[in-house]
């Protein structure tokens, strides 16, 4: 097959991508296409520079910030402590609200430029198009104005729009105005918040670790990496690589989730950035795959002198605890795991084959040699395959390097497949998370060209949300659930489904609250640095203070409180001290935040679990299954009072309006994105005045299968 | 009429597939039919009577089970599998009714052990809680791409629903975790997370009158997107709804609620989460509900295990036995198959002031349906290390249970990935525990 060539003016030179053999099929036409704007960019994508500035308020304080976002009337800060702040722009100088407004200028100027998104874009529709020309399908009908608006607001901000951004985008004739819409979206802190529940489903994101170890500094550490648009490959480098303990360094929270079981941690982040299930390999060999256990050793070696638990202090607290009977236990016991949970690299690999090895490849006891798995056989060939083993203490370091490396055969295109996932709902190639078969994509093409992109962007998902969302392709309408038994299914449209768990609730928060929850943010990580003992020995005094420290960061006042299993129904005052910024509202016992600044996950519970949230206990555990329990509580418990509450901000809406029709029409917005047809316009005003109230309407439409599905 | 067909149709290539593409549709997101189904039909309509196992002793006879999931690992050595010399615990060996030992963590089962057949004998090789625990509720080892049923959406497969309005397969005290596995959503038991608050929001907040006008509405307006629904998903949700309606006119709720319990059977039973979920067990499986799982955490004891077994295990040790003899007095117990289930035992030798995962050989106990009384099944060797006969893996022992149940077992049914798969993992049944 010939090679095909694609927007090359990212790279310097032409960039030339074979497309994968497949097999028993009929190859798709060759695609060839060179575009070379006149003024390709030369910034850097990715990640953006860091802008360091000094803040001044004006009262005159002064604070030496890293800036993170200005969104609406809120600006977001990074002090060089870690901690984040966030709070309305104009308790600041002009001069530096201004400057605020040009950082923001600045970030969106690096991204890639209208030129190379319509481009990389129409790629995908060409791509698309010749596999369905060849089945002879074509895509589904464009999506209307209002199908598209419901779909990228749930997409890119994770929640529906107000009646008020709703009836904006409506109005306007801007021929750019969906691109624009796009943009302003993607650069929105609703933005973030979206990507956090995405990623937290896939990095496994809780509260605690271990039993109960809290483990809120790995969420305040992706949410500020999120926020600062890291780029996934840097993302995924720091959390593999990271040293220390929790309450210092926040990206450790991936690793040390599977501390106490290393093999299975290995096993997990195959899955999760590779999209390679070795589970079975960990036992014996896989038996429908190519993975011997062999095979999955070599790999696991990379972290065998790695080590998340270091007994000695925690067995030398321990000891210092039993000293003084007076010492709070629960406490004590938090001080004692969050510094005995560590990252560290001993400079001896220790793994061994295990007792019951059955193989002739090697010998049961034997240590284990590190080396990488491939997936066919040019790969070991490439310069990232050239690892070196000799330095135990920089296995983990090398393993990182080679996973996510560009040249790594898996890394771009598993993410690349997930991103697709996620404004499609469907894979490329599914199942997600086992796809060492690049020929079962439904495409491969199209996954070849994904994954283009996604080197292309550096990672930056961001950028390639952007090229996938101004796609014809996405921007068609949607398609109903496939039969997939029938065959594959070949993106005539993104796929009809059920909002997630975190886009129900999001929505219903934004129809109970406003946009004014798009600005309260739980940040709980400070008061972790409540239990760290100064390095060095372990004395009774440091044990003593650091118990005392913890008993008041844990007793009500400070911001870690929200993780007791008290507080964690998400109404407590407890939780309510970690926000920054803006309290969130409560009503009828439901803290009003979004699903990213609650507790992770919410406790069973609540109305995320019962959604579908997962419990995060394996990457992607989360569902969109129906059950009767949802419907009860839609209809009947607190979210059925919430959406018929005369605070709804939907309603509040509503009322302002002056004649039936105009209520009616504010609350369709509201609620699905639409104005109401005539029939519907008929039935919702009768009812207004047979006896039912706007409160009613609430109710009804948030009740609707539409409310519950996106086109 | 059910969706699935029967494990004999499937020997018919032509029905396989359509049953594959009827598995497909069904299987991705969402499922058509919510647990308001058919009732069961009588077993020979369906082929389980055909099955190969028919013919095995106790074939059949369990019309329900209550499966009890003690979530740590419970320590067999210091339960049903008693032991003298270096591994012995700090309780004392004691001797029961049905000529067995057990150990003095467990007073008031040691009187009604005359009930039950305890399996000493049970095997794995998974030592890690999550997957154990996964393994012993499915009889599958946990796999990256697929997620395996429980026996409660093996039996709706192959038997129907087991009442028509109330749901046939319910955890307590946990959430349902994708126990249909491949089957449809609608087979994913109904979780109830408190037991004293049954289940939550079935009665509306509003006026009779409001309720009906605003279902009206609702009814008129979804009519465009919801009405015509082209897709699976919309419909299942349509049926959710329809379902709800129902269920919230229906008396069978009564089964779900504690309070209408006499105070001395609550009384029994005790207050404790374990205690509550065991007596909605009851109630729930004599109300037709065919699958329960009642879920109990504390038994993970690496330290203080001998507070924690009067603690934790005094706790099941008391209402266990209450629920047992229950279930006997009220005639019940001959055709209800109580298990329980733990991820793995514990180590013979104490680090700590406890034990270590020890998934080689630990203990599991079946009461009733048609299980025999007062019975011991299976060895571990003297240290209680390994299996000294017998071993019984997971999967044995979910086909075991499946046996009990009147499924098939031993026989293919095809996953909607294609993929052939038996109730038990291929395991034979015990059927040396049926009396």
């Amino acid at each position: 097959m010939r090679p095909f060539v694609l927007f090359a003016c990212l790279c310097t030179g032409l960039v030339a991508l074979a497309a994968p053999k497949k097999e028993g099929k009929k190859p798709a036409e060759p695609v060839i296409k060179v575009v070379a704007p006149a003024a390709a960019p030369v910034a850097p994508i990715g990640e953006r520079a860091a802008i360091w500035h000094e803040w001044t308020d004006k009262e005159g304080r002064k604070i030496d910030a890293q800036f993170c976002g200005l969104s609406g009337d809120f600006i977001t800060l990074q002090t060089r402590d870690g901690r984040t702040y966030h709070f309305k722009a104009d308790i600041l100088i002009p001069e530096d609200v201004e400057f605020a407004r040009g950082c923001l200028d600045r970030s969106r100027k690096n991204s890639f430029s209208p030129a190379i998104i319509a481009s990389a874009a129409a790629d995908i529709d060409r791509l698309v198009g010749v596999v369905l020309t060849a089945n002879k399908q074509a895509l589904n009908a464009p999506a209307t104005d209002e199908q598209f608006l419901r779909r990228i607001y749930l997409d890119a901000a994770g929640r529906v729009p107000t009646a008020k951004e709703a009836a904006t985008f409506l109005a306007s004739n801007a021929p750019d105005k969906r691109a624009k819409l796009i943009d302003d979206l993607v650069f929105s802190p609703s933005y973030s918040m979206q990507m956090f529940n995405w990623m937290a489903d896939l990095l496994r994101v809780k509260d605690t670790f271990a039993k109960g170890v809290p483990a809120f500094s790995f969420e305040d550490w992706l949410k500020t990496r999120i926020a600062a648009n890291a780029p996934w490959d840097k993302l995924v480098s720091e959390m593999i690589t990271a040293d220390g303990r929790l309450c210092d360094n926040g990206a450790t929270g991936f690793m040390l989730f599977d501390a106490e079981m290393p093999l299975d941690g290995v096993s997990n982040l195959m899955t999760t950035f590779l999209g390679t299930n070795m589970a079975c390999a960990q036992c014996h060999d896989h038996p429908l795959a190519e993975w011997k256990q062999r095979d999955f050793y070599q790999m696991a070696a990379f972290f065998g002198a790695t080590d998340g638990k270091d007994e000695a202090i925690g067995s030398a607290i321990k000891k210092a605890v039993r000293a003084d009977a007076s010492l709070p236990k629960a406490a004590a016991l938090k001080v004692e795991q969050m510094n005995t949970f560590r990252m560290e690299d001993a400079d001896k690999q220790k793994l061994t084959f295990p007792k019951d090895y059955k193989y002739k490849d090697a010998k049961a006891g034997d240590p284990v040699t590190p080396a990488l798995i491939a997936w066919s056989k040019g790969d070991k060939s490439l310069p990232v395959y050239n690892v070196s083993t000799k330095n135990p203490a920089q296995l983990r370091d090398e393993f990182a390097r080679w996973l996510t490396s560009p040249q790594n055969p898996r890394f771009a295109t598993n993410i690349a497949n997930r991103v697709w996932k996620k404004a499609f709902g469907l894979g490329v190639i599914e199942p997600v998370n086992d796809i060492d078969d690049l020929a079962e994509a439904s495409s491969p093409e199209l996954m070849a060209h994904l994954t283009f992109v996604m080197k292309a962007a550096k990672f930056d998902l961001r950028e390639v949300q952007r090229v996938i969302y101004n796609s014809k392709t996405y921007q068609s309408s949607a398609s109903a659930t496939p039969d997939l038994g029938k065959g594959k299914y070949l993106f005539n449209g993104p796929l009809v489904r059920r909002l997630s768990a975190e886009q129900v609730w999001d929505s219903l928060v934004v129809t109970a609250v406003g946009t004014y929850a798009d600005n309260v943010l739980l940040r709980r990580g400070d008061d972790l640095k409540a239990m760290a003992l100064p390095a060095g020995k372990v004395t009774l005094a440091e044990v003593k203070n650091a118990v005392d420290r913890t008993k008041k960061a844990f007793a009500g006042g400070g911001k870690a409180a929200g993780g007791s299993k008290k507080s964690a129904g998400g109404s407590s005052l407890g939780l309510a001290n970690g926000y920054e910024g803006d309290k969130p509202v409560s009503r009828f016992s439901l803290m009003l935040a979004r699903a990213s600044e609650l507790p992770q996950p919410s406790p069973e519970t609540h109305f995320l679990r019962l959604w579908g949230q997962g419990d995060r206990l394996l990457a992607d555990s989360a569902t969109n299954d129906g059950s009767v329990p949802q419907v009860l509580q839609m209809m009947n418990g607190s979210v059925g009072k919430l959406v018929a509450d005369v605070r709804s901000a939907a309603v509040m809406d509503a009322m302002k309006e002056n004649t039936p029709e105009a209520q009616v029409t504010s609350l369709y917005l509201s609620y699905l994105s639409r104005k109401p047809t005539n029939k519907e316009l008929i039935s919702a005003t009768k009812s207004l005045q047979g006896g039912l109230a706007l409160t009613d309407l609430g109710w009804v439409l948030a009740n609707t299968r539409e409310f519950l599905f996106v086109q | 009429m059910s969706i699935l067909p029967s494990a004999n149709l499937l020997r018919n290539p032509e029905d396989r597939r359509s049953f594959i593409e009827k598995c497909a549709k069904v299987s991705f997101g969402l499922s058509v039919l919510p647990f308001f189904t058919r009732i069961a039909e009588a077993a020979e309509s369906t082929g389980a009577a055909k099955a190969p196992n028919a013919g095995l002793p106790g074939f059949g006879k369990a019309k329900r089970v209550i499966f009890l999931q003690l979530n740590g690992g419970m320590s067999h050595i210091d339960t049903f599998d008693p032991k003298a010399g270096a591994s012995k615990g700090p309780g004392s060996i004691i001797s029961a009714k049905g000529d067995m030992q057990l150990t003095s963590y467990l007073p008031e089962t040691a009187k009604i052990s005359d009930k039950i057949t305890v399996i000493r004998s049970m095997t794995a090789k998974v030592g890690v809680h999550a997957s154990a625990a996964y393994l012993m509720r499915t009889g599958f080892e946990q796999r990256g791409t697929v997620q395996h049923p429980t026996i409660g959406a093996w039996a709706q497969h192959f038997l129907g629903a087991s009442h028509k309005t109330l749901p046939s397969s319910v955890t307590v005290n946990r959430s349902s975790n994708h126990g249909n596995g491949w089957f449809p959503a609608a087979y994913s038991p109904l979780p109830i997370l408190n037991p004293s608050d049954g289940l939550l929001d079935t009665k509306s907040p509003v006026s009779a009158d409001t309720m009906t006008k605003r279902s009206g509405l609702l009814a008129e307006l979804d009519a465009g997107f919801g009405g015509k629904a082209g897709d699976e998903n919309v419909k299942s949700y349509n049926e959710f709804y329809e379902s709800t309606f129902q269920l919230m006119k229906s008396t069978d709720l009564k089964a779900f609620d504690l309070a209408a319990e006499p105070a001395e059977t609550k009384a029994r039973y005790g207050k404790s989460k374990f205690g509550q979920g065991c007596l909605l067990a009851r109630r729930l499986v004599e109300n037709g509900v065919r699958f329960v799982e009642v879920a109990i955490g504390g038994w993970d004891m690496h330290a203080t295990l001998d507070d924690r077994m009067e603690d934790v295990g005094g706790d099941f040790d008391r209402v266990y036995a209450t629920l047992i003899q229950d279930l006997d007095a009220k005639g019940l117990l001959d055709s209800t198959l109580v298990v329980v289930a733990t991820e793995f035992g514990r180590k013979p030798s104490f680090e700590g002031g406890g034990r270590g995962h020890h998934p080689l050989v630990f203990s599991s106990v079946l009461a009733g349906g048609g299980v025999k009384r007062g019975f011991v099944f299976g060895a571990s060797d003297e240290k209680g290390y390994a299996p000294k006969e017998s071993g019984v893996s997971p999967g044995s022992l979910h086909a075991t249970i499946a046996h009990a149940a009147g499924l098939p077992v031993q026989t293919d049914i095809i996953t909607p990935a294609g993929r052939p798969m038996q109730v038990g993992n291929k395991a034979a049944p015990q059927t040396g525990v049926f009396a």
